[in-house]
C-alpha cells in the first residue's frame, strides 16, 4: 500500500539523492576561476582593497552573461583611479569559457543566468574589439 | 632500584622532554658567516638608500631600531603578487599597532613603478603609509638587495609582465640580519610565520 503511493514520487527522490551527491555543481568553472582569476580575486572572490573590487561588487554585470564574457576575454583597460588594468583573456575556447561563467554566475550573481556552449561562442565572435 | 620500572622510565622520559621543550629557542641567522679579522660576522641586508612613496629617500639603518617584513612585487603583476600583498596585509593588520615593526614592499619595475603610482598603489591599498612603505631604487641596487633577502627576482620577457620573482616574505631583526622567511602565496606559511615574527619581537626587545 505505502509503496504504491511512493512509486510516483520515486524518480523525483532518486533525482534528489543524485543531485545531493555531487559536491559543487560547476566544478570545471570551479577549476578555470582557480587557474586563471584566482591569483588576483583571490579564493573568496575578494579581491585586494580598492585595487580589485570585491566580485561581490559586480552582481550586476555576472548576471549578464553578454557582459561577462566580453569582459574575461578583453580584460579591462587601466583604471585612472587605480592603476590597475584587467588582463585580457585570449586563451580560454568556448567550453571553457561556458564553465567558468556559468560558476561565477552561479557564485556571485544576483540573478544568475545559465549559458550552453553555442550561446557562448556567438557572445565571443560579437566581442571581438579588432 | 624502583624508579627504573617501565613506569619510572617513561615518567623520567616524560621529564626530561617537557623539560627541553621548554627551552625558549631562538630563530637561526640565516646566509653564511663572514669571518673578518678575528670576528665571525651574520649576512646582513645592505644599507642602501631606497626612495619611497613619498618621494623620501632613506636607509633601513635610519628606520630607529624595528624589525623589517620585506617583499619584492611590482603593481602591474598578474602572476603571484595580489596573494603575497593579501597574505602581506594580514601581517599589516597584525603588527599594525606595534611601533617596533616596519613592513617595506620593494618594486622590482622601476620603470613603470614611478614615485607617484607607488603613492597610487598604497593609497588604493588603504594602507597607513608610516607603517608600510613602497619603495623603489636604482633598479641594479633593488635586484641585489632581492638577491640579499634571498629573494630570487629575473627579469624575462617569457615571464607575465616580464618579471620572474618569488613571493617570499622575509623577517629582519634590528641589526638587519636575516631570521626568517614564509611564502606569501601560502597563507599556512604566513600563519605560522606570525610565530616567528613575535618570537623575534620578545627575543629583541626584552
Amino acid at each position: 500500500m505505502v509503496l504504491s503511493r511512493i512509486f510516483p514520487l520515486l524518480p523525483f527522490i532518486l533525482l534528489f539523492f543524485i543531485g545531493g551527491c555531487q559536491p559543487e555543481p560547476y566544478s570545471q568553472g570551479e577549476v578555470l576561476y582557480k587557474y586563471h582569476c584566482e591569483n588576483c580575486h583571490m579564493e573568496d572572490g575578494s579581491g585586494l582593497g580598492k585595487l580589485i573590487p570585491h566580485l561581490d561588487s559586480a552582481k550586476l554585470t555576472l548576471s549578464d552573461p553578454v557582459k561577462l564574457v566580453c569582459l574575461i576575454r578583453n580584460g579591462l583597460p587601466v583604471n585612472k583611479l587605480t592603476g590597475q588594468k584587467m588582463p585580457a583573456n585570449l586563451k580560454m575556447n568556448e567550453v571553457e569559457m561556458t564553465n567558468l561563467v556559468n560558476f561565477l554566475g552561479s557564485k556571485y550573481a544576483s540573478n544568475p543566468q545559465t549559458v550552453i556552449v553555442p550561446e557562448v561562442k556567438k557572445m565571443l565572435a560579437g566581442c571581438q574589439t579588432d | 632500584m624502583k624508579l627504573l620500572t617501565f613506569e619510572g622510565i617513561t615518567i623520567i622520559g616524560c621529564i626530561l622532554i617537557a623539560g627541553c621543550g621548554n627551552e625558549p629557542k631562538r630563530l637561526p641567522y640565516l646566509g653564511n658567516m663572514e669571518v673578518k679579522g678575528s670576528d665571525t660576522l651574520y649576512h646582513t641586508i645592505p644599507d642602501i638608500t631606497l626612495t619611497d612613496q613619498d618621494s623620501q629617500t632613506y636607509r633601513i639603518s635610519n628606520l630607529d631600531n624595528k624589525i623589517i617584513l620585506a617583499d619584492f612585487f611590482f603593481t602591474s603583476c598578474p602572476s603571484i603578487c595580489p596573494k603575497v600583498t593579501k597574505q602581506m596585509l594580514r601581517l599589516y593588520d597584525r603588527y599594525k599597532d606595534d611601533d617596533r615593526v616596519v613592513i617595506i614592499s620593494h618594486t622590482i619595475d622601476q620603470r613603470h613603478d614611478s614615485v607617484a603610482v607607488l603613492n597610487r598603489y598604497a593609497h588604493n591599498l588603504g594602507v597607513d603609509t608610516g607603517k608600510w612603505k613602497f619603495v623603489t631604487g636604482e633598479k641594479d641596487s633593488i635586484f641585489y638587495l632581492a638577491d640579499q633577502y634571498f629573494v630570487s627576482v629575473i627579469e624575462d620577457p617569457l615571464a607575465p609582465a616580464g618579471f620572474d620573482h618569488s613571493g617570499r616574505i622575509i623577517l629582519v631583526d634590528k641589526a638587519r640580519r636575516v631570521r626568517g622567511f614564509c611564502e606569501g602565496t601560502d597563507p599556512e606559511s604566513v600563519t605560522a610565520f606570525f610565530d616567528s615574527v613575535d618570537k623575534l619581537l620578545k627575543d629583541e626587545y626584552q
